[in-house]
């Protein structure tokens, strides 16, 4: 079978209470438990345990990014095929992370850690599995995120962590933005049919660049927008804007510890499957257009503010 | 084995016979009045897709005598799914039927054909032209093509209705032999199940690729497709009613059953159509829970904001 769910992003806090608080009363997860070390997040229309987790720790970035496969060989499969290609690979027992069965770490060529695993616990969807009231409460706090739906992190060299998710992990290379000699500076890469569940920018390796959470309309990224004034958020410079990659409305924000964020909203689809369809080429002139539609220019610090 | 997606991975298209000379009038709606883009044509049919995809048909109407469902078409991996899917099939009691490459339709591989339980048929391929994305692949502007603005000028084929005299039988076929997962569904008073959506895609606009409705066997119900966010519902809904489309009575409203925001019309065959976006971000994975209905909440379930269920809602259309 194969790898079928983005499932979670680990990210690393200096200040845990601060970001329960981000990730709740801002961002508008559900806590769905939490220790002196760790809180775990539920959109509220996943039915897993959780989409975040964010790790104590005395900087920011990513711990690892959370991948579930669809057949428990898979992860047997996984590390084998991950060890044969030389990368480093151990097992996580169950009960390491809350929520979610025994599961493969991958140190991507990237310097990433992916975690492949199987089983998560299962909490329902904010409203109910049964007979559930569409929309969100009245009570609810925070933004209308729906799910966690991709993640840009970033690394010197996009290539050959490109090359091991497509070949070997079936992932569907849909747009790359490349330099005038046809190197990839960017990917976005799916495991499903969405347009990106991991992406791949330029930076240092193993560093983190974003994690974005989808709504179901654009008046909602712009409530969003206004609730991060509110809440004195830092926002990127332009507001809301539109991707002209996927195009898609979308705003950016950091959390307390300087992680980006995202809100966006947007209907993209893509074949589910590698090397049918060509990638979208962006060259480096255009990319700017591409990155922010509207504006065509893309801020110094987006690429240069990576945790 | 190899950790690669298999099976069913996409619906591709939707195949409408029509009695309709030269299929003028057909043309004259899906093409330039809901916003299509004609790809091929030939003396029988005419081959249609949505503007943000890059195979060559999402629609194909074809001239026949009386007006019916044809059948739907989803891709699947390769010719391997081809194979085990006759085998899984013909295991099951029923009939497949071997098609080669460009018969009966344009631009389409190797495939195979039969009916699900309740009638309708399905036709699994692997490999369909495509006619590459109308935006370019260079940098492109993914903004809708100026030519279709005005128009519905769907983005992509989202799911299709269906009735069935036994609800219970065509869903389990669908996830038993086909592998389809159920992301919500209806249970009756009695217990039985009414209705079901099931996917195999994990999309924006998602949850849904076969809706099962009660009713008679071998009928449409509606067919849909995918719009970015309610705005577009409400502004799009405004162009039908200028150019004179019939909207069902409820107009753009919540379905609960499904989580999208839609409006539901139909074409000038009676053919109810949907636009819908929202939908539910599943994942194709044997844990994957549904959400449950009972029958008791049918109204809040199809028509939330009404709260009130259109007696014929429920008819199929075709």
């Amino acid at each position: 079978m194969a790898i079928s769910q983005f499932s979670y992003a680990n990210v690393r806090v200096m200040d845990l209470q601060k970001a329960i608080t981000h990730y709740t009363d801002t961002v508008g997860l559900r806590l769905v438990e939490s220790d002196d070390q760790r809180a775990y997040f539920q959109a509220d229309e996943g039915q897993d345990h959780h989409c975040v987790i964010t790790t104590l720790s005395d900087r920011a970035g990513i711990d690892h990014v959370g991948f579930k496969v669809n057949d428990p060989s898979d992860l047997v499969e996984a590390a084998e095929a991950a060890a044969a290609h030389g990368l480093a690979v151990r097992d996580v027992p169950a009960g390491e992370i809350a929520g979610q069965g025994a599961g493969v770490m991958i140190t991507l060529p990237s310097e990433h850690q992916m975690l492949l695993f199987y089983h998560a616990d299962k909490i329902g969807y904010a409203n109910g599995m049964h007979n559930p009231t569409p929309g969100t409460s009245k009570n609810k706090i925070g933004a209308k995120v729906t799910h966690l739906d991709h993640t840009l992190l970033s690394c010197e060299n996009a290539q050959p962590t490109v090359d091991f998710l497509t070949q070997v992990f079936d992932f569907n290379l849909t747009e790359k933005v490349v330099d005038p000699g046809g190197n990839i500076i960017a990917a976005f890469m799916s495991c499903t049919n969405t347009m990106h569940d991991l992406a791949l920018g330029p930076g240092p390796n193993g560093t983190f660049h974003h994690m974005a959470f989808g709504m179901h309309s654009r008046g909602e990224v712009l409530e969003g927008a206004d609730l991060l004034k509110e809440d004195h958020v830092p926002a990127l410079e332009y507001g809301v804007s539109r991707h002209g990659i996927a195009g898609v409305t979308t705003i950016y924000f950091h959390d307390p510890s300087g992680n980006r964020n995202e809100f966006f909203n947007g209907a993209y689809q893509a074949s589910g499957q590698p090397d049918l369809v060509a990638p979208i080429i962006w060259d480096v002139e255009n990319f700017p257009r591409g990155a922010f539609y509207y504006e065509s220019q893309v801020p110094e610090a987006f690429f240069a503010e990576v945790t | 084995m190899g950790l690669k997606h298999r099976g069913i991975l996409r619906i591709a298209y939707v195949r409408l016979g029509l009695n309709d000379n030269r299929l003028t009038r057909s043309l004259n709606f899906y093409r330039d009045r809901f916003g299509m883009l004609e790809s091929l044509r030939d003396t029988q049919r005419a081959y249609l897709r949505c503007w943000h995809e890059t195979f060559q048909y999402n629609l194909v109407l074809e001239q026949t005598a009386e007006n019916h469902l044809i059948e739907t078409g989803f891709q699947v991996r390769d010719e391997e799914d081809l194979d085990h899917f006759t085998q899984k099939i013909e295991a099951a009691g029923v009939e497949v039927e071997q098609s080669a490459a460009g018969e009966p339709l344009s631009g389409m591989g190797r495939s195979i054909a039969f009916a699900i339980p309740g009638g309708q048929r399905l036709r699994l391929f692997a490999d369909m032209v495509q006619s590459g994305y109308v935006t370019g692949f260079e940098s492109p502007d993914w903004v809708t093509p100026r030519k279709l603005r005005g128009t519905a000028a769907p983005m992509f084929l989202n799911h299709v209705g269906i009735t069935s005299a036994n609800p219970a039988a065509t869903v389990d076929f669908l996830t038993g032999v086909l592998g389809f997962v159920v992301s919500e569904k209806i249970i009756g008073d009695d217990g039985q199940l009414l209705s079901a959506l099931v996917f195999r895609m994990r999309r924006d606009v998602g949850g849904q690729e076969i809706a099962i409705f009660p009713g008679e066997d071998n009928h449409l119900h509606h067919i849909a497709f995918s719009k970015e966010d309610p705005n577009d519902i409400l502004v799009i809904g405004q162009y039908l009613r200028e150019d004179g489309i019939n909207i069902d009575t409820f107009g753009p409203t919540k379905q609960s059953y499904g989580n999208t925001f839609s409006i539901h019309f139909f074409d000038d065959f009676g053919i109810r159509l949907e636009l819908c976006c929202g939908g539910r971000l599943t994942t194709v994975h044997p844990e994957t829970e549904p959400v449950v209905w009972t029958e008791s909440d049918l109204s809040k379930a199809l028509s939330y904001y009404d709260e009130d269920v259109n007696p014929g809602f429920l008819d199929h259309s075709l």
